[in-house]
């Protein structure tokens, strides 16, 4: 079969695909986690992965990625890797009272970022920094300052400050015209009533 | 304020950004790989942008609407320079094209957001953002890719040396220059040009990459007085399709 697309017939594809290098199993760069800070002074919020060779080449694919609609005051990347991971609860049970004393740890003495997990199914939010002697030291720090009345947090993810690539204030202005970007948003197009429409002239 | 004059820098302004918006758009769905399918797709749709915020200031000046002026001229009416009509090649060109026109791009539009024509001021003042962007992103695969291997090195080396006078020609002068450095609208292709050369100059600086003589390189010009490769004539009969079988469709 041909394709009408233009661009994939300048191509000159052999239809027996032979002409594709073969690439060995997962060639691909590592993740990198995006987290989004929609409004100044609201926390960031997970959004995602991109792959990329760095934090540079991170940075700049989460831009495209994960802020291309509605608005956004900043993002920052960091190495999948990087990222240590408490185990995950449900229902009432909240991660933060547990003991993590078998756990494995990573780190070594620094500031870390502290995410949680709100609502399972939901994504991690950014709640604070805090300076500790390991990744399980921050767990503990943040578990004993978090009010036990609260609602259960199901998950933890600290991550050392300085693996991170945050977006300066000086780069705010490569998201200036997000809020008008009315057309990237699919309710702009308004196909339903179109379709509403061309069948009501049609009848 | 001549507007004779105004209307030709729009015009070689708009011309490019939709040329090279449509031309970076064949990338889309093709993209080397995904992520980087998004963002190149997405920069060239800014670009569309761009072209259609100038189009519409062209229009206030009496010009006709922007779909006429974009979809219904021939090749010969169109002011963009050579560099951006060029087919899109591998992705090393595309890359290097990205580079050199943003690097550019970004400084005219912060020249631009001192003009003393107040809309192309504002337009470029809010505009400019995108294009810091577009610079940070051109940077980041330059760096890489002119420093990687040494497939990397010699592919972008090459690209680098094939764009090189055509970038040049980006810069060719008007014939309203004076007037339009005496008005302030805008401080003229020459000035532009150096700043151009010394930005991109230090980005190439730190990578593999060897930046060619600009005193030895003869600048690829005429595009901005609408003589044009044999590339540009199918791209508008590509771009312009959709438009010319039903110019009254509605999007």
């Amino acid at each position: 079969m041909e394709s009408l697309d233009p661009r994939v017939q300048r191509l000159n594809i052999k239809q027996d695909g032979k002409d594709f290098p073969e690439k060995p199993e997962l060639d691909q760069w590592i993740t990198y986690e995006v987290f989004v800070q929609l409004v100044e002074d609201k926390p960031f919020r997970h959004e995602g992965i991109v792959h990329a060779c760095d934090l540079d080449m991170a940075f700049i694919l989460a831009k495209e990625q994960f802020t291309r609609r509605y608005t956004c005051s900043g993002i920052a990347v960091v190495a999948t890797h990087e990222i240590w991971v408490s185990p995950l609860t449900e229902d009432q049970e909240s991660v933060l009272d547990m003991d993590p004393s078998d756990w494995p740890d990573a780190g070594k003495e620094g500031n870390y970022e502290v995410c949680l997990l709100y609502r399972r199914g939901k994504q991690h939010e950014h709640a604070g920094q805090i300076q500790a002697n390991s990744s399980k030291d921050a767990f503990r720090m943040t578990a004993e300052a978090y009010p036990g009345d609260a609602k259960p947090i199901y998950n933890v993810w600290v991550i050392p400050t300085d693996k991170f690539r945050f977006s300066t204030p000086e780069e705010k202005e490569i998201w200036d015209t997000l809020p008008e970007k009315r057309f990237r948003e699919a309710a702009d197009y308004k196909a339903g009533d179109k379709l509403t429409n061309f069948k009501n002239a049609i009848k | 304020m001549k507007q004779e004059a105004l209307k030709e820098l729009l015009y070689k302004m708009a011309d490019d950004q939709l040329i090279l918006g449509h031309r970076n758009s064949e990338w889309t769905g093709m993209g080397p790989l995904l992520e980087e399918d998004i963002a190149f797709s997405s920069m060239a749709q800014d670009k569309v942008g761009h072209s259609l915020v100038m189009y519409q200031m062209l229009h206030q000046l009496g010009e006709n609407d922007p779909d006429t002026v974009a979809f219904m001229r021939h090749a010969d009416q169109f002011h963009n320079c050579q560099f951006v009509e060029l087919p899109i090649g591998e992705y090393d060109f595309s890359l290097m094209r990205h580079f050199l026109f943003d690097h550019g791009e970004l400084i005219r539009f912060e020249l631009l957001a001192g003009s003393s024509y107040e809309p192309l001021s504002l337009a470029a003042k809010k505009l400019k953002g995108e294009l810091r962007y577009h610079k940070m992103h051109a940077d980041v695969f330059i760096k890489k890719l002119g420093n990687a291997t040494e497939e990397s090195i010699t592919r972008m080396q090459r690209s680098l040396d094939y764009a090189f006078p055509f970038a040049m020609g980006i810069y060719e002068p008007s014939p309203f220059e004076e007037s339009l450095i005496e008005d302030g609208v805008f401080k003229g292709e020459n000035h532009l040009k150096d700043l151009w050369l010394e930005s991109m100059t230090k980005v190439l600086n730190e990578t593999e990459l060897k930046i060619p003589d600009p005193e030895a390189v003869k600048p690829v010009v005429g595009g901005r007085t609408g003589k044009h490769t044999e590339h540009l004539q199918p791209l508008l009969d590509e771009m312009a399709e959709v438009f010319r079988v039903d110019p009254t469709a509605e999007w």
